[in-house]
């Protein structure tokens, strides 16, 4: 293979990882409710709107980052309470509906409050990029990347080490039996959202760097971890780091090689051959009915 | 009947005639583009409410179909010179087979895979339209003319009759198939689409011929469109216009023709609604009022959760706010929408037309149409020929989930004619086994032979089709449908005619014959008298004998009961063992999971025993009774024989599993 495909592939799989996170984040929901916030890529966009207003206020990087991801969780948790929980009580699918709609208003206020043009986000990590066998890769795609796994890795420790934790897995492999031991399910699903949206907003500031700030960049974020997450199935967090890592370079080839107007492609078509193929995703398991 | 049908249709009619009417008393474009645009949202609208109303699923394709369809329209006028009917016809026949092709793949799943599907296939759509410049020539846009219609060529006002006569096509058409057995099947799908699948009706290939149709009519509407506006651009079919129309479908009312129109009048009207200051503030306004007095009087009657009643209010309170704050509207768009939307979904899911009927049922009582003269039950089950030979045969069936052995070499056979009983403690594996049979479960390994031929595995509604229907032991009835409602369904393998004649309103003759065999089969099960009634109202008992009139609808050669006598009182347990007897006679064959002891010898001619997966013990009720493997699996090792004056009943510890 030669040199530039292979910066290419790199360049694309670090990107990918944001699709990843964005994707773990739709995988921390529907294991404990089944839902997953259809307006994730504009908590994304609002999360890293409400950092780049902190930078703008003057706080410095570390201080902004917590900012940001509490943002996020109070975000998450509005979702939640406003979009979700009624149609969890109603057994229905509502929440689909319910939080597309709580996405197109958060684009709206996003374009009003803060505009509609793309904004810079800056960032103290140096962007020149340094040299490994010839490939470029800049300081900011490697503090992409570290942020993404070390965050997933936190949340992977978390579920297993701590009793929240367990409640949480509890939760997820059968509600019914974990609200008879006792575990609130409301609280647990409250909690996935919570812990969606820090996702959410970990990726916004990750990725704000490098890809700029506005209100477009909710739509192209999201569909792209809908493939993620849909291909690699809903249950896999180690399956949605590869499937972002191979669906991020697949998506820098296309946009070099066919055009930048089709780097949403493989993407879209990706997600409907899952379906056809392997509907529960590659490392998802099969389902078993009950009646 | 006759005031019923005049009632309605006279509406309808009346409607049709004064739509067609105002380009005739006014003389204004404008008036007469948004009447134009009306019908064409109303084609659209009808389509998109088939998968969002009936099928209960959230669709975001429509635009896409819409867009489709209009470019399909305007190449083939464009490139090949097509005349108008022809070119309607190929964005028509785009929209099905690009529906059907997404339909496949997406409706594999229940869950949210069907909304991902759709949402990246609308994105799909939209970047071809923009980046194959070649063809559509992107952005910049397509320019084409309205073509010739029988050589005639249609000024404005009859492009919009044109339009008016299409959508009074499609109205009739949705209408005949709504009230056929398919609208029944879609209905039925959604409340549980394991009992379509085992009465073999079909969840699968519904689901995917009515998202098919919808789209068709999507693409449809895309043709008329391109002809309207003869300008196309890929933008326009975007996202934001997606939620305009489920925003249109929801408001107007789900699951209904005249909900899809009101919504239509509402999406051309809400440009014009939003550009106008003063309209716009009497608009929300109004919303605010209404959602605080239903708001505040569901939760007087405590009808309504708090969430239900506040958050519309919240919504429709910051809608009033932003309508007296805003600099420009336009710019909060799609705020407005989502407010909108939101109140809505949460405060009115019926919609405007479902609110309204309801209203209007409530004044106006329409009698119902009576029912057709009940067949002869002799004429519905016609006795079947039963001669003992072996109808159902099972040899060395195993299915295993991981380390678990559910069904670990079973084999037995069930002989024509016969009732046989399948009996064993909890977690022996006769639900799994009973599910192998059905198709609901693959097995691991073995054989099963239905006439001596090997049967379909892995698939409910094959097997239902093969002849062999089930009930379940925790009930899966269609529970919105009506009793009757229930079991008509249930025939529609059986009398079925072919979608094209459901759509031109030929298949009257076959619904009156499934409803007069399906008020006889009610009768059987003595439930004649609750035939409207909605199955989720009848009583426990009622809805198991229902299950079963319901698998009888489909004439099957072997029935499955799951545990029919569970939780049933004892004079409802002496109505069933009628109820099975009388099947019984009519030549049909048995198998019953039951644990009440009395009911397995009253009818049982043999009964197999199942502990651990495997088959421990078969014979007639009274040996199994005596039998000490069998005592053992039941009472532990070391237990008495129970005296045989006692009625030996086997059921006080298992708990149905």
């Amino acid at each position: 293979m030669n040199q530039a495909v292979i910066q290419l592939m790199v360049s694309g799989a670090l990107m990918g990882l944001v699709y990843a996170l964005v994707a773990y984040g739709f995988q921390l929901t529907y294991a404990t409710s089944k839902s997953i916030n259809f307006g994730q890529g504009e908590l994304v966009m609002l999360s890293a709107f409400f950092s780049l207003t902190l930078t703008n206020l003057g706080l410095p990087y570390y201080l902004m980052i917590p900012g940001g991801l509490l943002f996020g969780v109070v975000a998450g948790l509005f979702v939640e309470r406003a979009g979700v929980r009624l149609a969890l009580e109603q057994k229905s699918e509502g929440w689909i509906l319910m939080t597309i709609i709580l996405g197109l208003f958060g684009v709206s206020a996003a374009e009003n409050i803060w505009g509609r043009d793309d904004r810079p986000f800056p960032t103290p990590i140096p962007t020149e990029p340094m040299q490994f066998f010839d490939i470029s890769i800049t300081p900011l795609e490697i503090s992409v990347a570290i942020g993404v796994v070390m965050i997933m890795v936190i949340i992977e420790l978390f579920k297993r080490k701590t009793l929240l934790g367990k409640a949480f897995e509890a939760v997820s492999a059968d509600r019914d039996a974990a609200e008879l031991m006792g575990i609130s399910a409301t609280r647990t699903i409250m909690l996935s959202y919570g812990l969606s949206g820090l996702v959410a907003a970990l990726a916004g500031i990750l990725v704000s760097p490098i890809t700029t700030v506005g209100p477009t960049m909710a739509s192209a974020l999201v569909l792209k971890a809908f493939s993620v997450a849909v291909v690699a199935g809903l249950e896999s967090g180690f399956g949605v780091v590869i499937v972002g890592l191979f669906l991020g370079s697949l998506e820098s080839l296309t946009s070099f090689y066919v055009g930048s107007g089709w780097r949403e492609a493989p993407g879209l078509v990706l997600l409907i051959l899952a379906l056809a193929v392997r509907p529960t995703g590659i490392f998802g398991k099969a389902v078993i009915r009950k009646v | 009947m006759l005031k019923r049908l005049i009632l309605i249709r006279g509406i309808e009619g009346l409607m049709v005639l004064l739509l067609a009417a105002i380009p005739l008393l006014v003389n204004n474009s404008f008036v007469l583009g948004l009447l134009t645009l009306l019908a064409i949202y109303g084609i659209l609208l009808i389509g998109l409410d088939i998968t969002v109303g009936y099928l209960g699923l959230v669709n975001l394709a429509q635009a896409a179909f819409l867009g489709l369809g209009a470019y399909a329209a305007g190449l083939t006028v464009t490139i090949f010179g097509f005349g108008m009917l022809s070119a309607l016809a190929v964005s028509t026949v785009i929209g099905l087979v690009m529906g059907t092709l997404i339909a496949f793949p997406s409706l594999r799943l229940d869950g949210p895979q069907f909304a991902l599907a759709t949402l990246s296939f609308s994105a799909l759509s939209a970047t071809v339209l923009n980046e194959w410049e070649s063809l559509t020539l992107g952005a910049q846009g397509l320019q084409l003319h309205r073509p010739l219609l029988f050589g005639i060529s249609l000024d404005a006002k009859g492009f919009y009759w044109l339009c008016l006569f299409f959508l009074g096509i499609v109205w009739i058409a949705m209408h005949n198939l709504l009230s056929s057995q398919w609208g029944r099947a879609f209905e039925a799908l959604r409340d549980s689409p394991i009992a379509t699948d085992a009465m073999g009706i079909g969840t699968y290939r519904h689901k995917v011929t009515a998202f098919a149709l919808g789209s068709g009519l999507g693409g449809l509407a895309g043709g008329l469109y391109a002809f309207n506006f003869e300008y196309l651009q890929p933008h326009v079919f975007i996202y934001e216009l997606m939620v305009i129309l489920l925003l249109g479908v929801v408001l107007g009312g789900r699951k209904s023709l005249w909900g899809s129109f009101v919504g239509a009048v509402l999406i051309v009207l809400l440009p014009n609604l939003l550009s106008n200051r003063i309209l716009f503030q009497f608009f929300s306004s109004t919303g605010f009022l209404f959602t605080l007095g239903a708001g505040g009087m569901a939760l007087y009657q405590k009808k309504n959760r708090l969430f239900q009643a506040v958050a519309p209010m919240i919504a429709m309170g910051l809608l009033v706010v932003g309508s007296f704050t805003v600099q420009n509207t336009e710019d909060w768009r799609k705020a407005i929408f989502a407010l909108m939307l939101f109140s809505v979904v949460v405060g009115l899911p019926e919609g405007l037309m479902g609110f309204t009927s309801r209203f209007l049922s409530r004044i106006f009582s329409i009698e119902a149409e009576p029912f057709a003269p009940l067949s002869g039950l002799e004429q519905v089950l016609v006795r079947k020929p039963v001669d003992g030979s072996p109808l159902l045969q099972i040899q060395e069936l195993k299915c295993y989930f991981g380390g678990i052995k559910a069904v670990d070499g079973v084999s037995l056979t069930v002989a024509s004619g016969t009732i046989h009983g399948l009996i064993g403690p909890n977690g022996s594996g006769k639900s799994t086994l009973v599910n192998l049979v059905s198709g609901l479960y693959v097995p691991t390994d073995g054989t099963i032979l239905f006439h001596g031929k090997p049967l379909v595995q892995g698939s409910l509604f094959a097997v239902a089709r093969q002849g062999i229907c089930r009930t379940f032991q925790n009930l899966q009835l269609f529970s919105e449908l009506t009793a009757l409602d229930n079991v008509m369904v249930s025939m529609k393998g059986f009398y079925s005619t072919p979608l094209p004649l459901v759509l031109l309103g030929l298949a009257k003759r076959a619904e009156k014959r499934a409803e007069a065999d399906s008020l006889a089969l009610l009768e059987m099960v003595g439930l004649s008298g609750e035939a409207r009634t909605a199955a989720k109202d009848l009583p426990y008992g009622a809805q198991r004998f229902l299950e079963i009139a319901r698998a009888v609808a489909r004439r099957p050669t072997l029935i499955i009961l799951d545990e029919p006598a569970a939780g049933l009182a004892q004079p409802d347990v002496v109505t069933l063992l009628g109820i099975i007897r009388r099947i019984h006679q009519q030549g049909i064959t048995v198998i019953m999971i039951e644990h009440h002891m009395e009911v397995v010898s009253g009818l049982c001619d043999i009964v197999t025993v199942l502990d651990g997966g495997k088959v421990i013990a078969e014979g007639v009720p009274d040996e199994i009774r005596r039998n000490p493997l069998v005592i053992e699996a039941y009472l532990g090792k070391g237990s008495e024989p129970p005296a045989a004056t006692a009625e030996c009943r086997l059921s006080p510890m298992p708990v149905p599993a």
